[in-house]
C-alpha cells in the first residue's frame, strides 16, 4: 500500500462534487467533506469558510481509524457509518468504496434521517467513480525534480532558528 | 505515498515523528510551531491526556508555499510513545511518507529506544513498506543534559543500517529544523524517484479534459488568494471559498446586498405587517444561506419586525427617490378602499 496512489483529475474532482452539491441540497445538510483515509483532504463543498478543514480531515480520518480498531475488537471489519451529535452540529461521517470517508455536517434544520438517505446515495456514487479510477492503474509519476530543488531553496528560508 | 491533488494544485506528504515516550517528539512540533512564520504554518492541534501525554496523535501542517504552481504542504504528525499505545501509534503510521526517530540519548533509556525502533519497524512491515526503503531520520535528541549518550554509542546500537542522523534538543531548538530539513528533502526525492521525474505542471496540462481545461486560468485566481488564507486561521473568515459555484456558498456580501437592495425597493405600508411577512419569506426563502450567514438576531429581526423596525425604515425609505410612485399607490389603496366600502365589494 506504500506505493498505490490515487490520481485525480480535474473532470473527476468536478464530477465529486456536483454530486457532494446535489447531496447537500437535498439533505439541507451545512457542508461535506471527502477525506483520504490517510487524513488528506480530497475534497470539499459547503459552508467550510469558518473550519480548519486541513485538521479537520486529520482528525476525522484519525476518528474513522480508531473506531476501526474498535470494531475489530467486537469481532466486525469495520463500522461502515459514524455519527457524532453535538448541540447544535453533527457530523454524520460514512465510508466512500475503500479508502475514503464522506463527512457530512449539518444541524437542526435537516434530520439526521435526511442526511443518512442522501450520503448513503452519494457514497454509492462516490464508490463507482473511486472504483473508476482505481481501475485505471495509471503509475504515479511523481513529482518533478525542479519541484524537489525549489522547495529545498523555499526549506531554507523558511526554518531558521 | 506523496498526495499529489492536480485539482486543488497541492503536493502533500505526510511525516510522523517515532519514538519511546518523553523522547520529545511533542516538543519537536512546538518547536517547529513556535518558530514558523504563521502563514507557514496552521494549528497544532494535541490529542493528549490530561497530563500532557500525547494519546493519539500530534498534528501540525505546515506549508513552505507556492513550487511550480503547486502548493507543498507537509503534515507533521507525531505517535503516542507509550509502549502499551501501539494499536493507535500504528493507526498514524498510515500512508506515511517519511519518518524522525526520535531517539533519547540518555544511557538508561536506551532499551526503550531499541524497542521503540523495533516496533516501528514492525509496524511499517504490517503496512507494507520496507524498513530500509523509506525515508528516515534519527534524532538524538536531549543532547544538551548531563551523562547523555555519545553520538559514537548511540550510532552503534541504534544506526546499524547508516541512516542520517542528528544530535538535538528539542526544548532549545538545537536540531529540530535541520531534522525537518533533512526529512523533507529526502521524501521529495523519494517522491522525484518513485516517479519518473516527469514535472507535476506538464503532468496536468499532459492530462486535459474538455471540463478541467477551461477552468484552470479561472480557478487558479482566487485559489491563490485562499491557500495563504488557510494558514492564518483569522483571515480564513473572510477568505472566498475556493469553488463558489453552488447555490448553497454564494459569497457573503450577496445576501447583504440583496437586502439592502429589496429594502431599498420596499416601502413599508404603515398599519400593515406586509413588511414583516415579506420579509420573512424572503429571508426563508431566498435561501438557506442567508440564516446561515446572518446571525440569528438578523433572522429575528425580520420576522418579528415590531413597530420600532418599521419606524426605523421609514425615514430611510423617505429619502429614496422611488417614494413618491409608493406614496401615490398608497393613496390609490386606500381610495380604492374608500369605494369598496362604498359600493359593498369585498
Amino acid at each position: 500500500m506504500s506505493d498505490d496512489s490515487l490520481i485525480i483529475y480535474e473532470a473527476e474532482i468536478t464530477k465529486i462534487d456536483d454530486l457532494l452539491k446535489k447531496m447537500l441540497k437535498g439533505a439541507e445538510a451545512k457542508c461535506a467533506l471527502l477525506v483520504d483515509k490517510d487524513g488528506h483532504l480530497i475534497t470539499r463543498q459547503g459552508f467550510t469558510h469558518s473550519l480548519d478543514t486541513t485538521a479537520l480531515a486529520a482528525l476525522l480520518a484519525g476518528s474513522f481509524a480508531s473506531t476501526k480498531e474498535i470494531a475489530k475488537l467486537v469481532g466486525e471489519p469495520e463500522f461502515s457509518v459514524l455519527f457524532h451529535q453535538g448541540k447544535k452540529d453533527h457530523i454524520h461521517m460514512s465510508i466512500v468504496g475503500e479508502r475514503s470517508i464522506l463527512a457530512v455536517i449539518f444541524d437542526d434544520r435537516t434530520t439526521i434521517g435526511m442526511v443518512r438517505l442522501y450520503a448513503k446515495e452519494t457514497a454509492q456514487e462516490l464508490a463507482k467513480i473511486f472504483q473508476e479510477i482505481l481501475e485505471r492503474h495509471e503509475p504515479n509519476q511523481g513529482i518533478s525534480n525542479e519541484f524537489a530543488d525549489m522547495a529545498q531553496d523555499k526549506l531554507d528560508d523558511i526554518f531558521q532558528d | 505515498m506523496v498526495s499529489i491533488n492536480y485539482s486543488a494544485r497541492e503536493v502533500c506528504c505526510k511525516i510522523v515523528y517515532y519514538g519511546p515516550g518523553l523522547s520529545g517528539k511533542t516538543t519537536n512540533l512546538q518547536y517547529i510551531h513556535s518558530k514558523v512564520p504563521q502563514n507557514t504554518r496552521g494549528k497544532l492541534i494535541s490529542l493528549a491526556t490530561e497530563a500532557d501525554r500525547t494519546l493519539y496523535f500530534d498534528f501540525l501542517p505546515i506549508n513552505i508555499g507556492t513550487i511550480n504552481d503547486f502548493q507543498a504542504k507537509f503534515q507533521l504528525y507525531t505517535v503516542p510513545g507509550q509502549v502499551y499505545y501501539n494499536a493507535t501509534r500504528k493507526l498514524v503510521l498510515r500512508g506515511v511518507d517519511g519518518v524522525v526517530f526520535v531517539a533519547d540519548s540518555q544511557p538508561d533509556k536506551m532499551d526503550e529506544n531499541l524497542e521503540s525502533l523495533a516496533n516501528l519497524e514492525e509496524n511499517l512491515v504490517e503496512y507494507g513498506y520496507n524498513p530500509d526503503e523509506l525515508p528516515m531520520v534519527i534524532q538524538y535528541n536531549k543532547c544538551d543534559l548531563p551523562g547523555v549518550m555519545s553520538v559514537e554509542e548511540l550510532n552503534a546500537r541504534l544506526n546499524t543500517k547508516g541512516r542520517p542522523f542528528f544530535q538535538a534538543s528539542a526544548t532549545l531548538g538545537n536540531g529540530v529544523f535541520d531534522t525537518l530539513k533533512l526529512i523533507i528533502k529526502l521524501v521529495l526525492e523519494k517522491a522525484k524517484a518513485t516517479g519518473q521525474g516527469t514535472a507535476a505542471k506538464p503532468r496536468v496540462q499532459a492530462a486535459p479534459t474538455p471540463a478541467a481545461e477551461k477552468p484552470y486560468p479561472e480557478k487558479a485566481q482566487p485559489k491563490a488568494a485562499v491557500q495563504p488564507a488557510e494558514q492564518s486561521p483569522a483571515a480564513t473568515a473572510t477568505a472566498v471559498e475556493e469553488r463558489p459555484a453552488v447555490a448553497e456558498t454564494r459569497p457573503q456580501e450577496e445576501p447583504e446586498k440583496e437586502e439592502v437592495s429589496r429594502e431599498a425597493a420596499y416601502r413599508p405600508y404603515p398599519g400593515s405587517d406586509k413588511a414583516a411577512s415579506e420579509r420573512k419569506a424572503a429571508a426563508l426563502g431566498v435561501g438557506r444561506s442567508r440564516s446561515e450567514e446572518l446571525p440569528a438576531e438578523a433572522l429575528g429581526r425580520n420576522i418579528g419586525a415590531g413597530t420600532s423596525d418599521r419606524q426605523e425604515q421609514q425615514p430611510a425609505a423617505t429619502a429614496t427617490p422611488q417614494m413618491a410612485p409608493s406614496l401615490r399607490r398608497r393613496g390609490e389603496n386606500k381610495k380604492r378602499g374608500f369605494f369598496k366600502r362604498l359600493f359593498g365589494i369585498k
